[in-house]
Order: structure tokens, then sequence, then C-alpha cells
């Protein structure tokens, strides 16, 4: 490929990496902006001044973050919920995913199963039977309320049953040949096959565990109880938006208009995420690939 | 040695005739028996203030719903929602446990639970509403307990009071089907009276009087930003953020921050009210033509940079206040003081006062709001001792708040829904004016069970921060230290000064500050293509645009509801 | 063998077990509210004994003045973001392919991905922060002399800043199929056309585009399940008054309804009227897959 070095092509590779460059950059800025933010003082970040780099420089707001209990205790909360929530949903999941990617004749109910799971994934019965089933299992308020009552994540199956659907099938014949029960090829043969699509649903599971404030908000009947999410949430944005302030929840507002502390907690939040992300990054390719698209 | 001991005994009799007198002085109030008379256990025959304040003979149990605040750092380590000073209080003198059922921050996510609670039928025993939709949505799915007897037998004589003191427009507002279904509260007029804020040192450096008419202001603020008061980014006039109004209207009539509500009465304009045209004829304010000429105005301040660019649009308008880079808005009169406390910790001689805007012709019209907006509600499933605890959990707020030691919060009172006389800041504004001028101590305001609950309390700090007994007091008249005690009374003694020393000409009220049976469904749809309207005309719509908002407006649904509320106006006069 | 068979069956149905278990709790049970849908719901009475009133809900939400102007802004907004998070993806995962330097290849696909992680709630602040005033867009205009704007108080382009948002902040996540479809094109064919004279833009043109057309089609075809959600995650995090008129969907609009209005059925009745669509139209996208592309989605 060496040879066709011609000069128009020279000059795509240069807008081409201009382009690239561009791209990257602006998606690198959100946290970029966000740590600058974090580490400004607080007058700056709150008179909107910091647009590319920090103006001024404090460390005051991790500071604060580092001597709120509160925090941390979410912070555990948080990683209790993805541990326990990814762990089982993605056992659950395999598990459904293996019959529900054989054809009909080697799975008589499958079309009607898999028509089910579609249901569910459309049709919700909305916020307030939800809650109320949710509370006569007596789960309100408990670490499982967080992990189970978010409901299975369907889509997921899906990414997981195509996965499957595409392995070659005479390992699984020889296997069968050789004896093994279903239990064992799922467990012996197709998981190990899978491990990109298995380790791309296990990142998008933990991130939605990790990044879901709302059933934390009303599941949980306190902030001692609140996943990090949910903890950050109602300190960034909980302003009434359709009842005018009284003069106490002013003040707080305007003592609450903490850019700097709120830009420093989102930061913490989403460093999670980038560490473990690079480690898993590698099989997103084969994983969602094979998972979506049959070739 | 001698000496001390008296002391000691002096202070122990005056810490006896203090709390004999209101229920203590500060911090906990301890258990005193003596200020609760009845704690015998024939509680249903009690009457009168006997009942009010009766401590129940064995402990009664209340759930509550409450908001609380995320940010808060004056809970003592230890200390909890649901044990705290105020629920300690609460536990020793009347035998009330407080249990907290659930909590969520103060705003969206706690009014989110509220829903949920009403929603799903399953209401703790007492929980404030922070709007009268959840109410009136609660008292028709009948899930509220009907208080009308139980309120006349339990509430203290001081609240029932300050009922009165608004000619039965709050017990009209806390009842449901004729039936009282809810502790309404009440908060002082002013509330609702918005004045304009101004940076005073910024008018003196240059050399400029203080604007009285809309001409002036304009003027005004055209000199802040074209001399860069402060620096490139002067804003002449904050408007309002996107989570607050152009204006108050009925169904929120009071404390909006940072909205125009002078501009439209110094145009003899009230949108957002259903006025009575003096003919009888009711109207919806917003349609006016005297509307129409202030949008046209406020419009031109927009064009020509007066008003911040970033209406609208920002997160909170406070924040370009709190950052000193403002020089006029608008605002009720708590807005100095506690609505920007930052301004003074980033420059303490930002010296901010407060005036009323005027017609051209020197009329001060005000709007005036409704008595209040937040109700305590009491769960149908509550017993009878429970909804009677927390009535006089509300009577024991009343009366004692302010003995509290409030260097916690007193959001941390459980059910925490304001009474306070109408004129409570005009009152204490020439009281505390008094004090400062040595005509009165301190002590002659000691009176437990008054209607100014509140002002003892004020007239013991007011010598501590305020340093002149000037007419006009500046910034540097006052003591920043205790930043608590400096907010108030700014607000009190500046904020409030135009409505405490000027009589306005002409006050406005809107014939109704409820939501008719049509409005349930219909007005939300109004509402947003009002909010969206009224925002693109100042940010620069043809004024075109505001007639075919009229059409509109009237053809879905605002014709049929304005004959509802005519219907409804006629029958009350 | 068929008693084997039958032994295997009931291992499949052990294996469904669980997920199934979990979706009859969590999703089935929780059904029972659509009953909503169909009464003038009384939470003092609760979902038994509150009043039948059929479809009146459903009609009432025809009637209402701003539920044409919601679906159109759903529709615009969804549809918009459907054909974009096609398009750009997919140039961009063509120029990457053509970068050869594979390190930086490989930090320009991690770091586009990143985006995707940032839930809305955090990213609207950036975002707003972005558009604002003194924000990134405005800075830069300004460098070429333009005056400053308000973008985010501009109805006539709030959809497309919506759209435009989402894709920015999805590309890099969207990209990845269409870059694991690049590894698999035949590198034999560049090879033969490059001898054949082809320069690069001919052969990407001729030859990897017309090995992407399967995977873009069904892509498309997938995506029509998502023509009623425009995103309620976004729009409610970034709109404000100002914008009411384009930037209301069905889903704010529900929500407003239900928790803010406390309109509890009629916000039952909009969600199910939606859910109901859309599950006609995942049917329809899965009978066009299996039958044009003869690919099963489920």
């Amino acid at each position: 490929m060496v040879q066709n070095k011609t000069l128009g092509s020279r000059i795509f590779d240069i807008v081409n990496t201009i382009i690239l460059t561009i791209l990257t950059l602006s998606c690198l800025y959100p946290l970029w902006y966000t740590f600058s933010l974090s580490i400004s003082v607080k007058s700056a970040a709150n008179a909107g001044l910091v647009t590319f780099y920090p103006i001024g420089f404090s460390l005051a707001s991790y500071r604060e973050i580092m001597s709120d209990i509160k925090f941390f205790n979410s912070f555990w909360i948080s990683i209790q919920r993805v541990v326990l929530g990814t762990g089982l949903s993605l056992i659950a999941m395999i598990m459904m995913a293996y019959p529900l990617s054989k054809s009909k004749q080697e799975f008589k109910a499958r079309d009607i199963f898999m028509w089910i799971v579609i249901f569910c994934m459309l049709f919700n019965g909305g916020l307030i039977p939800w809650y109320l089933t949710v509370k006569s299992y007596h789960l309100l308020d408990t670490i499982w309320a967080l992990v189970l009552a978010g409901g299975l994540p369907v889509f997921n199956v899906i990414l997981l049953m195509n996965f499957f659907r595409n392995l070659p099938a005479d390992i699984e014949e020889a296997a069968v040949i050789d004896g093994a029960g279903p239990w064992r090829i799922l467990f012996g043969i197709v998981v190990p096959c899978s491990l990109p699509v298995i380790a791309t649903v296990t990142l998008f599971t933990g991130v939605y565990h990790w990044n879901e404030f709302f059933n934390g908000l009303i599941l949980m009947s306190d902030a001692s109880k609140y996943p990090l999410q949910t903890y950050i949430q109602q300190l960034v944005v909980s302003i009434p938006s359709d009842t005018t302030l009284t003069p106490d929840q002013y003040k707080r507002l305007s003592e609450l208009s903490n850019k700097s502390l709120n830009a420093a907690k989102v930061f913490i939040a989403i460093t999670p995420v980038l560490i473990v992300y690079p480690f898993l990054q590698k099989y997103f390719v084969t994983g969602i690939m094979l998972g979506a698209v049959k070739e | 040695m001698k000496r001390r001991i008296l002391a000691i005994v002096l202070i122990g009799v005056l810490a006896i005739v203090a709390v004999a007198c209101s229920s203590g002085d500060t911090t906990e109030p301890s258990s005193d028996e003596s200020n609760n008379p009845a704690t015998t256990d024939t509680t249903s025959e009690l009457t009168g203030d006997a009942a009010a304040f009766q401590k129940f003979p064995e402990p009664v149990d209340v759930h509550i719903g409450m908001s609380v605040d995320p940010t808060d750092k004056t809970l003592p380590s230890g200390d909890s929602a649901e044990n705290n000073q105020y629920t300690r209080y609460l536990k020793d003198n009347y035998n009330i446990n407080v249990i907290v059922d659930w909590t969520a921050a103060q705003g969206n996510n706690y009014n989110q639970k509220v829903s949920l609670a009403i929603a799903s039928g399953n209401l703790p025993d007492g929980l404030i509403a922070n709007d009268r939709t959840y109410m009136v949505k609660a008292a028709k799915s009948g899930l509220l307990y009907d208080i009308t007897e139980l309120f006349d037998k339990t509430a203290s004589s001081q609240v029932k009071e300050i009922m009165d003191s608004t000619d039965g427009r709050a017990m009209e507002n806390a009842s449901y089907d004729g039936k009282m279904v809810s502790l309404p509260n009440i908060t002082v007029d002013t509330d609702g009276v918005h004045v304009m804020l101004i940076r005073k040192d910024w008018l003196d450096k240059l050399n400029l009087p203080v604007p009285k008419t809309l001409s002036d202001i304009e003027k005004t603020a055209r000199a802040f930003v074209d001399n860069k008061m402060a620096g490139d980014n002067t804003i002449g006039i904050v408007g309002p953020d996107k989570n607050s109004y152009p204006y108050c209207t009925f169904l929120m009539s009071s404390n909006n921050a940072h909205g125009f509500d002078p501009v439209f009465q110094a145009m003899d304009a009230y949108p957002g009210y259903w006025v009575d045209d003096g003919t009888g004829k009711v109207t919806y304010g917003t349609l006016s033509p005297n509307t129409k000429k202030t949008l046209e105005i406020l419009a031109k301040w927009y064009k020509e940079g007066l008003i911040d660019p970033e209406m609208g649009t920002r997160d909170s308008s406070a924040e370009p206040v709190n950052a000193n880079q403002a020089g006029i808005f608008f605002g009720p009169w708590w807005s100095l003081g506690y609505g920007n406390g930052d301004s003074f910790k980033n420059d303490p001689n930002a010296n901010w006062q407060a005036y009323p805007v005027y017609t051209d012709d020197g009329k001060w019209n005000v709007h005036m709001k409704t008595v209040g907006t937040t109700y305590t509600l009491i769960s149908k499933d509550a017993s009878e001792d429970v909804a009677k605890a927390i009535i006089i959990m509300n009577n024991a707020l009343v009366r004692d708040e302010a003995t509290f030691d409030t260097s916690v919060a007193i959001g941390w009172y459980p059910l925490r829904n304001v009474m306070a006389a109408a004129d409570e800041c005009e009152y204490e504004y020439k009281e505390l004016y008094k004090v400062l001028r040595g005509e009165t101590q301190p002590e002659d305001y000691n009176k437990p069970n008054s209607l100014y609950k509140l002002m003892y309390a004020d007239a013991k700090i007011v010598k501590d921060v305020v340093k002149s007994t000037n007419d006009e007091l500046n910034v540097q008249d006052f003591d920043q230290t205790n930043t608590g005690n400096f907010q108030r009374m700014y607000a009190i003694l500046v904020g409030d000064r135009p409505y405490a020393t000027v009589t306005p000409d002409k006050k406005v009220y809107s014939v109704t500050y409820n939501q008719t049976d049509i409005m349930e469904r219909k007005w939300a749809n109004l509402k947003k293509l009002e909010d969206e309207t009224i925002l693109k005309i100042i940010l620069g719509e043809p004024s075109s645009t505001f007639d075919d908002f009229v059409q509109k407006w009237k053809a879905q649904g605002g014709d049929e509801i304005t004959a509802e509320v005519q219907a409804e106006y006629d029958k009350n006069k | 063998m068929k008693t084997k068979k039958t032994g295997i069956q009931k291992h499949y149905y052990l294996m469904m077990l669980p997920g199934m278990l979990w979706l009859l709790l969590f999703s089935i049970v929780p059904m029972f509210g659509i009953i909503m849908a169909f009464q003038d719901y009384n939470p003092g009475q609760g979902i038994l004994h509150s009043q039948w009133i059929g479809l009146e809900n459903f009609r009432y939400l025809f009637q209402l003045d701003d539920s044409k102007q919601v679906i159109i802004n759903t529709l615009i907004i969804s549809i918009g973001k459907i054909v974009l998070n096609l398009i750009v993806p997919l140039a961009f995962a063509l120029l990457l392919n053509e970068v050869r330097n594979l390190r930086y290849k490989k930090f320009v696909q991690t770091v586009v991905f990143i985006p995707h992680f940032l839930s809305w709630v955090i990213m609207a602040s950036i975002v707003i922060g972005i558009f604002g005033y003194n924000g990134v867009v405005n800075t830069i205009a300004g460098w070429f002399g333009a005056q400053p704007q308000l973008f985010m108080a501009d109805s006539s382009i709030f959809r497309e800043l919506l759209v435009g948002t989402e894709v920015w902040k999805e590309f890099g996540y969207n990209a990845v199929i269409f870059l694991a479809a690049l590894t698999s094109v035949n590198p034999n064919l560049y090879e033969a056309a490059a001898i054949d004279g082809a320069n690069r833009w001919q052969s990407m043109w001729h030859i990897t585009l017309p090995e992407l057309t399967p995977t873009i089609v069904l892509l498309g075809v997938l995506s029509l399940g998502n023509v009623l959600n425009a995103g309620f995650d976004q729009v409610y995090n970034l709109y404000n008054p100002l914008v009411y008129s384009t930037a209301d969907i069905l889903d704010t609009w529900i929500y407003r309804l239900g928790l803010q209005n406390l309109q509890f059925s009629l916000a039952t009745a909009a969600g199910l009227l939606k859910s109901a669509v859309s599950f006609i139209l995942i049917t329809v996208s899965y009978v066009l897959a299996y039958k044009f592309a003869d690919y099963r989605i489920f």
C-alpha cells in the first residue's frame, strides 16, 4: 500500500487527522471541563468564567468531599449495587439467552418466551404500580430493591442470544457426541467462547447500575441509603421547577450553587467507570458486532 | 464564693421564670410540667389553650414524610431527622414520638415523593404539600382527615388569631368541599410585594439619583453597563432563570425572585392575575394592552443589552447577583440578605438597597399574594390522637419558634409549616427601629403567645448587628460576623423598607388564587403557551406575536376558563 | 433419541427459570397498572375500585391541544437521531479506518467512547455550559467576529441542538458496529482495487461502503422501534420554558401529566399508547428484517 502515497492521499491523511483530532478533543472536553471546574476557585466557577482551563487553583472542593461521610457511604452502596446487580443479572441473562438462541425445533417454547421477553421490554405498568409492587415484596430500603427492581435488561439478553446463535455449531455438536449435557455445554463451552460479548454486557449492566439514580430516589426512604448518583443528583439539580421558592429554599439554593464542589463530585463519580472501561474495551468490537449483526 | 452562689441561685430563679413564661429561653426547652397544665389522663375534656398544649398521657406515634436540606451541616453528629432537639422537645413536652417514614431533598425530589405517596394512596400520618394541587388531589381522593371539629377544639388561640387575621382566606384555602382538610401556611404579605433592588454604591460612584420610574431605570441600567461597573460582563438588569418566571401568577403569587413584577406594575399591568376590570367583569391580566406595552419596553431593554442576555436559560439568576456582576434586580423583601448572601461575602461593601418602582405619575401599584401556598396534610387513616398531635405540633411551633436555639436549622422541626401574622415584617421594622433608638427595650417584647412570634428574639440581637439609627441603613452599618443574624436584619431593615415605610397607592388582588375545574385539565397547556410566548417576546419576537397569543389562548380553553372564573366570582359576590 | 430431546427441554426450561421469574416479579406483575388507563383512577379507592371510563382517557389525549405538537416534536427529534446516528458514526468509522497509525487509531477509538458513559444529568450541565453565553461555542465564534448567541433559548434550533448533542455523545459508541464490520472486509478486495489504479476515495466508495450496506440497512430497521423514544433524560435535563413548543416530547409530557399535574390515568394511557405503537413498529421491523435481509432480530 506504500505505493499510493500520492499528493491527494497525503492531503486526505492530513485533513482526516485534523477532523479526527477535533472530534477526539470534543469528546475529552466534558471531562476536562468538569475537572477544570472542580479545581477552580468557587467564585470564578459560579460566575461562569471557566471555559477552557481552571481559573485560580483550589483543592477546597476535594477536601470537602473527603470529609463528607455521606458521599463515601453512597459510594459504597453503589459498589455493592454494581457488583450484586451485574453478577446476578449476568447469570440470569446467560442462562436465559442460551435456550433462546436455540431454534424452535430444539426448544419448543422458544418463540413464546421470546415474545414475552420483547413484550416486557416495551410495556410497563407505570411508575406507581411498579412502586406498589416493590413495596409489597418488602424490598423498599434494601439493597435488593436497587439490584432487582430495575428488572432484567432485556436488550442485553438479545445481544447475548445473538452472539450464542452465531457461534460455530460444530463445537457444540462435538460436545454432544462426547455426552455433555446442556449445562456443561453452556458453562463449559458456550460461555468461554463468548467472553467478548459477556465483557460487553458486563460493562453495560455495570454502567447502568452505576449511573441510574431515579430508582434510588423512589425506592429509598432517605439519603443515607442512596446510591452515589442519586446522592449527587439531589445536590446538583434539586431545584423546584413548579413552585416559587420560599426564603429558606432560596437561601439554600444560593449556598448550594457551588459549581466547583459539584464538579468535583461528578468527577469522582465517573472515575471508576473510566478506570474499568479500558480493560474491557478490547472486547467491545467483537462483542457488539457478533451480538447485533449476523454475518 | 457567696456571691457566686447567689448568682447561681439568681440564674436558676430567672431560668424558672423564663421557662414558666414561654417554654424556655433557648436550646431545648425541658419537660416542664408547669408549662403543660394538662397532663391528666382526661384529655378529651380539655378546652382552649389547655387542649392546645396538652401532654398526652401515653406516647403518641406520628409518622411523617419530611423534606430535608442535603447540604445541612447544623445537625449535631448523632442526631437525625427523627431524633434531634425539636423531636426531643415534642417528646418531652407533649409525649409525641415523631417517626420519619421517609425523607427527600427539598424541591423536586420531595415533590415527587409526595406525588407518589398520593398516587399510591399511601400517606404517612402527616405531610407537607408544597402546592395546593397536591392538597386538592388528596382531598378529592378521600385521603385526608376532616379536621374541622378537631381544629376548633385543639388549635391554640394564637394560631386561630393568625388564621383570623386573614379574614377567612386561610380557612378557605385549607378547605375542600366545605371541610377543613389541612393546616394552611400563612406567610407575610410582603412576600408578594416585589421591589427594585439596586447597587447604591454604583449609583453613588456614577453620581446618579435613585431611579423612580421605568425611564429612570432604563437610564440607570444603561449607565451601569456603559461604565462597566463590574467589568465586561456587567449586567444592567437581571431577569428570570429557567426555573423562575417573568411575573407572579394567581397560582404562585409570591416570592418570584428575579422576575419583572415591579416593571409591569409601574405600567398598571397585572399579568398572571385574574382582575376585575372595575365593572365586575373578570379578565386575565396577561391579555391586557398594558401588559403588551410593558413587554415592548422589556423587549427594548433586552435588545439594547440592559437585561441579562442569558435570561430565561440560566440555571440560577442568583449566580450573577452573588458574583456581583449585576446592578439591578427585582424580588420580594428577602431578596436582600437571605437572597444574596454571597454577594456580601464576595464584596462586604456591595451596598444593595430596596426601592419601589413608580408609575410615570408617581403611583406605587402592587399586586397582592394569596395567604399561603403550602399545607400540612393529615392522613384519613391517622387516629384522632395522632391528628390532634399534629395540630399540637403546629401550635407549639407557632408559640415557641422564636425561643428555639436555631443554630440547629429550624427546618428540622417536623411538619414545619410557617404561620406568621400578615404584617409581621412591617411591625418588626417599626419596632426594631424603636429598639435601635432606645425608645423600647428588648424585654418589652417578651410576651408569650404574641401574634409576632419572632419579635422578641430579633429585638435582642438588633443592636449587635446594626450600628446606626439612620432612616436609610447602608451595608457598612451592619456587622456581618453572625451571618444568620445579619441576613435577617438586612432583609427586614433594608429589604422590607419600601413596604414598611411607603403605602402603596393601589393593591391588586386576583379574583381567585385557585384552580377551577376546567383549569385542572387545560391550564397546564395554556401556561406552557404563556410562559414561552412572554419570554420570547422579551427576547425579541415581534409584538404581533402577542396578538396571536391572545387569539390562541382564548381558543384553546382560555375563554371557557374565563367564563368559569367569572361565574364563581359572581357567586361569591 | 426422543426421550433425550424432552430431557433437554426440561433443562432449557430450568435455565429460563431465574430470568423469567425476575421478569414476572418486576415487569409483569406491575403491569396490572395498565388497567388505570381505562379508569378514572382514584388513589383513595385503589385500582380495584376506581371508576371505569373505557376509552375516555385516550379520546381526551387526542383532544388536548398540545398532544399534536408533542407527537410532531417526538417524531422529528427521534427520526433525526435515528438517521444521524447512522450517518455520523458511519462517516467516522470510515475515516478512522483510513488511519494507519495504529496507536493513534486506538487512542481515538478509546476517547470517543467516553461521552457514552456520562449520564445526561451530568452531560446536561456541560452542554448548557458549552452553549452558554460565555461558553466554548460563543467564545470560538467570537474569534471570528460573531455576536454571542443564546442557543439554549432559541426554539427554532432547539430540536437540532438535541439531535446534535445526542449524536455527538453517542457516535463513538455507535461506530463500534461499523468498525467491527469493517474488520471483516476482505483485504484482497482493496489490493485488487489498488492494482486497478483506484485511489482511496474510490475504493472507499466502491468497496467499503457496499460491504457495509447490509449492516446499515439492518441497523436502520432495528431502530424503528425507537421512533417514539426521543430521549427523556436528555430533554428533561436540557429544556426550559423558552423552548417548550419545540422541545416537549411524549415522555416529558407524560412525566409532567403524571407526577406534576397528578393526572395518573392520563399518564398511564399515554404511556400505554406509546408502548403499543413501539410494539407494532418492532414487529414490523422484525418481519421486514426477516423477509428482506433474512435476519432474525430476536
